[in-house]
């Protein structure tokens, strides 16, 4: 392992960190606030990061220093980014601010805070910021702002980009995520515009854009959307949380002209089978509780797509919903997003993958002589692929039952320890019961919450880089 | 720049690195996914999976957007499919490698209607590599410029040279006035450097001299380390190499001995090379060896598929006393070790391809500036040599080279003047016309303009 190496990755990359934060520094001087625990978090950040990033190192970069790097650089990122909170001195502890923080970084939205409208504006910014930052990912923005982290920063981006098989828009890594941060902030730019068309108030429309366009999900009111009372800003809230959860390359290749290739995506179709389906479903099933057939379907919309896209808003409290209708959402946590895109959880083509295979398996044991290949796009899946794609899939059940287990010591109810569990590691936010939408995660012990805090950075980066960083031989010089 | 390149063999892989290095937007396509993977995994480059030679791949990869298309797949009818492919959905320029010899010899004919701009033969450019090297048996490399009137040779410095332990400004007077220059160093474990006359020459160093032909011809005599021409030449290995290699020195009068394993290829170089003796049998095989008498040959060339079998056998021929030994490997590493155990004269056919591709690639990003007629990648490829014309464009000219200041590891090593090659001292000058070798430690120098260090100039005053 190329310690050095690792090490002035990471410096550059909270150097970049401490710069983000001068954005919600400038908040806090518009609004007038205490600016002194940003100050505090930069001058910490900066100079950790400066120190490490004057290390000097050689440029071999291999597998395994991207994947080591990530998962530090996700740990510590979510350390550095808790220091704002911590400062303001309206948390009860730094572990709770770790838990924000990194509930921020890795856009699953899930708050330890009971009352969120009395804190400073310069606090909810930077919360809803770090979704926006954890979106596309840390380490994009390093590659895009600083090429010059030596030649194979490929490693970084692919243990960083969700989905099984990474691929390039275009020949060069740092292009490419200049090309995905443009479409990432170009379209978050609209969403603002669209928010503030449809009556929510400016500061609330970034702040609730930066949210949306990560699919993270801190809400800036106490009973999240579901506050503004409004049909209108509902409706553009789910079209939005289902176009961020859709591919970018989908969205690169429409950019392109290539609009037929772009639809032509069996992950697409998928994804939005899903999201019809179980909108179709819910609100037949809360059809006599909501009243008319026009607001069971808008609320049966939101949901769906918040839970999917992995954001966790919610535009009314369905903890009180029917457990057919619980049922499928706990179902959509477990499905997430598309792969490529900002979402989390397995993702589509990953159960796409799954499901497939399984085909397969079966058409393989009634004809055994027979020999199929998996196809996704109409193009052959490498076995290799494959494979990873199911251990994947094992590690992330493991993964789950394991932390259930050790949530389930705080001797909450089954329901709430299990969607605790399961929206931490699926990075949407909400779950049931005591960690419903109107809930939150304040009541678990510190342990818990360090539980759940690695189960979202084990989520967001997709388990494998994470366990490379804890396994003994990855720490060995040779 | 966009380059395309179709096939991720060992040359593809090799111009993929190199010119992803050079910061071009390099695609690679191949029909083997495990290829694919291993570019991907190690170069910035795309990939796309699919048939180079089908205008569905080419369209994915955007081939008609591409400025170069290089089709190096095993195939060389994919790579004619491929060219032709490629230009007709708009490439703006495009190199197939062919190796076969019967197209090698009927090309010209369809090389325009296949659109095909340029033909390489890594092959063929290695033979004539060899040729050179047999020609000059005291250099382990040799490269020519300006049409063969220049030439830069590499040899390693032995224990009973008199080099050794004198800086260069302190060698005797005979040396100094030999028209030619030291102009590379390549020490084991630093990096390269071009010397100055400080530098003290050390056993084991390898350096790099650029001059006229009778000038290093001239030095090796001082040396005591002048050989003639090897007329008498041992090939193991009867591939392309072999066959083109055998074809230039039946030319030039040489008598060429080719032991080849399969004995229909042995059938197929006896009947395309009536002078040379071809024997069938297993070249690593030591008591074959003994029987030819390899002990008598002056020189060895060890052109087999395998890269370890050449390395190990050139050593066994090194110990039975041939004057010189040649090998062929593609595998930078091994070039290494072969060089630590004694064996200078390496050739990668990988590299020397790679070369001449970069210099193509180079003019055509420079359209505007002075002419690159020559690129060759010297010490591993850790640094390089040009060949430029100057024209009106090229800046201070008339300005005396003490004067200029230049980037760090930049040599002008030779300037021919009217004709005249001149090894130049601080009071020379660069005028339009004058053909400017540079040795150079950083890649990526596309114009004689690009050798200034301009920030230093303008401190020092001089326009």
């Amino acid at each position: 392992m190329n310690f050095r190496l690792v090490f002035r990755v990471t410096g550059k990359t909270l150097m970049v960190l401490s710069m983000t934060m001068l954005l919600p520094l400038l908040v806090c001087l518009i609004y007038r606030e205490n600016p002194v625990p940003f100050l505090l978090a930069i001058a910490i950040t900066g100079g950790v990061g400066l120190l490490l990033s004057l290390i000097r190192s050689d440029d071999h970069f291999f597998p395994r220093e991207g994947f080591f790097a990530v998962a530090l650089i996700w740990l510590l990122v979510g350390a550095c980014g808790a220091l704002p909170f911590y400062f303001c001195g309206q948390f009860a502890s730094y572990i709770d601010c770790f838990f924000e923080a990194v509930s921020g970084f890795t856009t699953t939205g899930s708050s330890i805070l009971t009352e969120v409208e009395s804190l400073p504006h310069g606090i909810l910014f930077w919360r809803s910021f770090m979704h926006f930052l954890g979106g596309m990912g840390v380490l994009v923005l390093t590659i895009a702002l600083m090429p010059s982290l030596g030649g194979r920063t490929l490693h970084l981006m692919k243990a960083e980009s969700p989905g099984p098989i990474v691929s390039k828009l275009v020949p060069k890594a740092s292009q490419s995520s200049k090309i995905l941060y443009g479409i990432y902030c170009g379209m978050t730019i609209v969403e603002i515009f669209v928010l503030c068309l449809v009556g929510m108030p400016w500061f609330d429309s970034v702040v609730n854009s930066f949210a949306i366009a990560g699919t993270g999900g801190f809400a800036i009111k106490n009973i999240s959307i579901a506050a503004y009372g409004s049909p209108a800003i509902e409706i553009a809230c789910t079209v939005f949380m289902l176009l961020f959860s859709v591919n970018f390359s989908v969205y690169f290749l429409i950019l392109c002209g290539k609009i037929r290739q772009a639809l032509r995506s069996d992950e697409l179709k998928f994804f939005l089978i899903v999201v019809a389906a179980s909108t179709v479903l819910i609100s037949f099933n809360i059809y006599s509780m909501v009243g008319t057939a026009g607001d069971s379907v808008r609320h049966a919309a939101f949901q769906v797509a918040s839970i999917i896209s992995t954001t966790g808003f919610a535009s009314t409290d369905f903890n009180l919903w029917p457990e057919f209708s619980k049922t499928i959402l706990v179902l959509l946590m477990f499905i997430g997003a598309c792969a490529g895109s900002t979402g989390g959880a397995i993702k589509c083509s990953r159960v796409l993958l799954l499901l497939r295979a399984i085909r397969r398996e079966i058409r393989q044991i009634i004809h055994p002589r027979s020999v199929n290949v998996v196809k996704l796009d109409g193009r052959v899946v490498d076995e290799k692929d494959l494979r990873s794609t199911m251990i994947f899939f094992a590690a992330y059940m493991f993964i789950t039952l394991a932390a259930i287990l050790l949530v389930s010591v705080d001797n909450f109810s089954f329901g709430t320890t299990f969607t605790a569990v399961v929206t931490c590691i699926g990075n949407v936010g909400p779950g049931l019961e005591m960690v419903g939408p109107m809930g939150n995660f304040s009541a678990f012990s510190g342990f818990s919450k360090i539980v759940l805090s690695m189960c979202m950075i084990l989520g967001r980066l997709e388990i494998i880089p994470v366990l490379v960083l804890f396994s003994g031989t990855a720490w060995k010089k040779s | 720049m966009k380059i395309i390149i179709v096939g991720d063999g060992k040359v593809g892989f090799a111009l993929a690195e190199h010119l992803s290095q050079e910061e071009h937007d390099v695609t690679v396509i191949d029909t083997n996914d495990d290829a694919l993977r291993r570019a991907s995994e190690a170069l910035d480059v795309l990939c796309v999976k699919g048939n180079g030679a089908s205008l569905s791949a080419l369209r994915e990869a955007e081939a008609g957007s591409a400025d170069v298309v290089i089709a190096a797949t095993s195939m060389d009818e994919i790579n004619m499919v491929c060219s032709l492919a490629a230009k007709r959905l708009g490439a703006k320029y495009t190199i197939a490698r062919v190796r076969n010899v019967e197209y090698a010899k009927e090309l010209s004919l369809l090389k325009d209607s296949l659109g095909i701009d340029l033909v390489i033969n890594p092959e063929n450019a290695a033979a004539v590599e060899i040729s050179r090297l047999l020609r000059f048996p005291p250099a382990s490399n040799l490269e020519t410029f300006c049409r063969g009137r220049v030439e830069l040779i590499s040899f390693r410095v032995r224990e009973e040279d008199f080099l050794v332990g004198k800086p260069l400004s302190a060698q005797s007077s005979q040396i100094q006035e030999l028209p030619m220059l030291f102009c590379a160093v390549e020490r084991e474990g630093e990096d390269v450097v071009i010397p100055d006359g400080s530098f003290v020459p050390r056993v084991g160093d390898r350096l790099y001299l650029i001059g006229q032909p009778t000038g290093l011809t001239a030095f090796f005599r001082l040396l005591g380390r002048h050989t003639p021409k090897s007329r008498n030449v041992f090939l193991v290995g009867g591939g392309r190499i072999a066959y083109y290699l055998a074809a230039i020195l039946d030319r030039l009068g040489v008598r060429v001995k080719i032991v080849e394993r399969s004995e229909e290829r042995c059938r197929v170089l006896s009947e395309a090379l009536p002078h040379a003796t071809i024997l069938c049998g297993d070249g690593t095989d030591q008591q074959l060896l003994e029987e030819e008498n390899v002990a008598a040959a002056d020189a060895f060339v060890a052109l087999t598929d395998r890269d370890e079998d050449n390395l190990i056998i050139s050593l066994y021929a090194m110990q039975q006393g041939i004057a010189k030994v040649v090998a062929k490997s593609n595998r930078q590493n091994y070039a290494g070790i072969a060089h630590a155990a004694g064996l200078d004269s390496v050739i990668s056919p990988k590299l020397i391809t790679a070369g001449q591709i970069l210099q193509v690639v180079r003019g055509m990003q420079n359209s505007k500036g002075s002419v690159m007629n020559a690129l060759y990648k010297i010490a591993d490829g850790h640094a390089e040599a040009m060949e430029f014309v100057a024209n009106e464009t090229t800046r201070y000219q008339g300005v005396p080279l003490k004067e200029l200041k230049l980037k760090k590891g930049i040599l002008i090593a030779v300037l021919v003047h009217n004709g005249r090659i001149i090894i130049p001292d601080g009071s020379a000058v660069i005028s339009a016309g004058d053909t400017v070798i540079i040795v150079s430690r950083s890649h990526g120098i596309l114009d004689i303009n690009d050798i200034y260090d301009d920030a230093l100039l303008d401190l020092g005053g001089v326009q």
